[in-house]
């Protein structure tokens, strides 16, 4: 399927990427085009797969053959998933007192 | 062993013996490797980040307890690709977005690694996020190909592979989400394992597509592998794909009588194209196999054809899911200079992620994207239940597949970076296996023609590492010694 510019900026927007970072205002058209059609042959490859009939064959998400296996929900002392939250809160990128701090949404 | 400045060239079970013995004490070990280190990084670049004096308090401690020989990794060095947490150092995973990421807990296999006496000694360098196959896309630079500096190691887990060869270690971790194991390990020149997928924990590991990812071995010989695998294979809590199912004995094994070894050799593999050398190397390892009595079959397996798209479809996919968390919130690198929210996460992931990155993650929101989703990720699963199927199918009636890990040899820097579409099609040897969830080997086959390794891979069952490793172990035997790297 051939991919226009339209498209591939939607998906950009969903993904939160930009589209050509760093591209001067007056080459973005180019490496936008570029981008775009480099993106839409990778696509075209993958529309090999319409070539089999596949409406009857399930899914398969995970390749293994067995059910997972859930522990039991028991707590562990001294569990190293419980770290310290100072630990955590030391490396966020901005913080007030003891909260993560973003732009301002409302 | 008189000259410890010659310890560093033990391979693991070796340098395990020498250590209860007490031929030599942990720190002498390390001391060697880490001279070794500092010797060939300046070539190579395979570290990260080198954790010396973790190491070297680590084997005081050690050495003062004495040796143990009910842990099997006692006193033994190991590098980790720096996409498993290590605590106390950085995590990495050759991406600028985790620049000045430090983890507060610990994978389960570093844990486990730690737990049976072993020394973590480096943390090695990788394409982004294990987006790759010749770790030319990692932030913060290349890892070079130990038999040949103006050539890439493979990838992702190209510092581990080139490592090892290097002998900066005796052994190392690594992960395969398509091959990312098995492809280094045939580009430098040596032995690396897949296990199936949910026979180790991946649990602290930076997850890149999580239906494919798995951990795994890297080592200079067959059979080094096994007591790495041994130390972290089996269940895990914290991991609900972790299989419930006992490890097996991974050490105490034996070669196969290559007489009476049924091995499979998809026709879609061997009749592609080929690099002359490589096809040579190939096919002198086949006529060998042939000799000692080995049963080659070729089979058709139909549904390889389509396994390139279905893995960059699925992995793509589960990539744009898992990297969504890399936003500028909670930790990672913001980026500066922001209007508003959106912004401000736009911007951090932009700036932080590698081009490649950001092409797999475009690739997979398109694929999950309403409109899109039927047509390209619930087709491409569909197609993944056939490429199973098929590998299923084809093992029913033989022991092992065996295949090509690569068609070309190590290759020269900046061959496909222009070019991603030819380089995700390289990928054909080894991606099929992560999409059927079985466990693979990767081994030397020979050297090609140019001075460059040439690999092939043996692929068994779901849990069939030991067999496995007893096959690998037997056409170790059957095909000629790499030298060493010249260094």
């Amino acid at each position: 399927m051939p991919v226009d510019l339209k498209t591939a900026k939607a998906i950009a927007a969903l993904a939160r990427l930009e589209l050509a970072p760093g591209v001067p205002e007056g080459e973005a058209q180019d490496a936008l085009g570029k981008l775009v059609g480099e993106f839409g042959k990778i696509v075209g490859y993958m529309d090999i797969l319409g070539e089999l009939d596949t409406s009857e064959v399930e899914p398969l998400y995970s390749p293994m053959l067995e059910p997972e296996t859930p522990r039991e929900d028991v707590p562990a002392k001294g569990d190293a998933r419980l770290s310290d939250a100072d630990d955590i809160l030391g490396i966020a990128p901005e913080l007030s007192g003891r909260f993560f701090v973003v732009p301002r949404v409302v | 062993m008189g000259n410890n400045y010659e310890l560093h060239r033990l391979g693991l079970r070796d340098a395990r013996q020498g250590l209860l013995r007490r031929d030599f004490s942990a720190s002498e070990l390390v001391e060697s490797l880490l001279a070794r280190i500092a010797v060939t990084e300046p070539k190579i670049g395979a570290c990260l980040r080198v954790l010396g004096d973790e190491a070297r308090e680590t084997a005081k401690a050690l050495d003062a307890s004495g040796p143990d020989a009910s842990k099997g990794l006692w006193g033994i060095p190991i590098t980790i690709k720096d996409v498993y947490n290590v605590k106390g150092a950085p995590t990495t995973a050759g991406s600028k977005i985790l620049s000045n990421y430090l983890p507060s807990y610990e994978a389960t296999v570093v844990r486990r690694l730690r737990e049976a006496g072993a020394i973590i000694l480096a943390k090695t360098n990788l394409d982004e996020f294990a987006m790759g196959s010749s770790t030319e896309f990692s932030a913060y630079g290349p890892t070079r190909n130990p038999r040949a500096l103006d050539r890439v190691p493979g990838g992702s887990s190209g510092g581990a592979a080139a490592g090892i060869v290097a002998m900066q270690a005796p052994g190392a971790f690594g992960t395969d989400t398509g091959g990312s194991i098995r492809q280094p390990a045939a580009l430098c020149g040596c032995a690396g394992l897949k296990p199936t997928y949910g026979r180790v924990s991946r649990y602290g590991i930076i997850a890149y597509g999580s239906s494919l990812d798995q951990a795994g071995p890297l080592a200079r010989t067959v059979g080094d592998l096994g007591p790495l695998l041994q130390a972290v294979a089996g269940r895990d809590g914290r991991d609900s794909t972790a299989s419930a199912r006992g490890a097996d004995d991974y050490i105490n094994i034996v070669a196969k009588d290559p007489k009476g070894l049924t091995l499979a050799l998809p026709k879609e593999l061997w009749e592609g194209s080929f690099d002359t050398g490589v096809r040579a190397t190939l096919d002198k390892a086949l006529s060998r196999l042939k000799d000692q009595g080995a049963r080659l079959e070729y089979v058709g397996m139909p549904m390889l054809r389509y396994s390139v798209a279905v893995y960059y479809v699925i992995a793509a996919a589960e990539a744009s899911t898992n990297l969504a968390r890399y936003d500028g919130v909670r930790y990672g690198v913001r980026a500066q200079g922001y209007r508003d929210l959106l912004g401000m996460y736009r911007q951090s992931r932009t700036e932080g992620l590698g081009r490649e990155v950001r092409r797999r993650i475009l690739l997979g929101t398109f694929a999950l994207s309403s409109g899109y989703y039927d047509a390209y990720y619930k087709k491409a699963a569909q197609v993944r239940r056939l490429i199973q199927e098929d590998y299923l199918r084809v093992l029913e009636k033989a022991d092992f597949i065996l295949a090509p890990v690569s068609s070309i040899p190590a290759w020269p820097f900046g061959s496909f970076t222009e070019d991603p579409l030819t380089q995700y099609q390289l990928d054909i040897m080894t991606l099929p296996l992560n999409l059927a969830g079985g466990p693979g080997l990767s081994l030397p086959a020979g050297m090609g023609p140019d001075g460059l390794p040439v690999g092939l891979q043996l692929m068994g069952p779901p849990f069939a590492e030991r067999p496995l490793l007893e096959a690998g172990l037997a056409l170790e035997g059957i095909f000629p010694k790499l030298p060493e790297a010249a260094l």
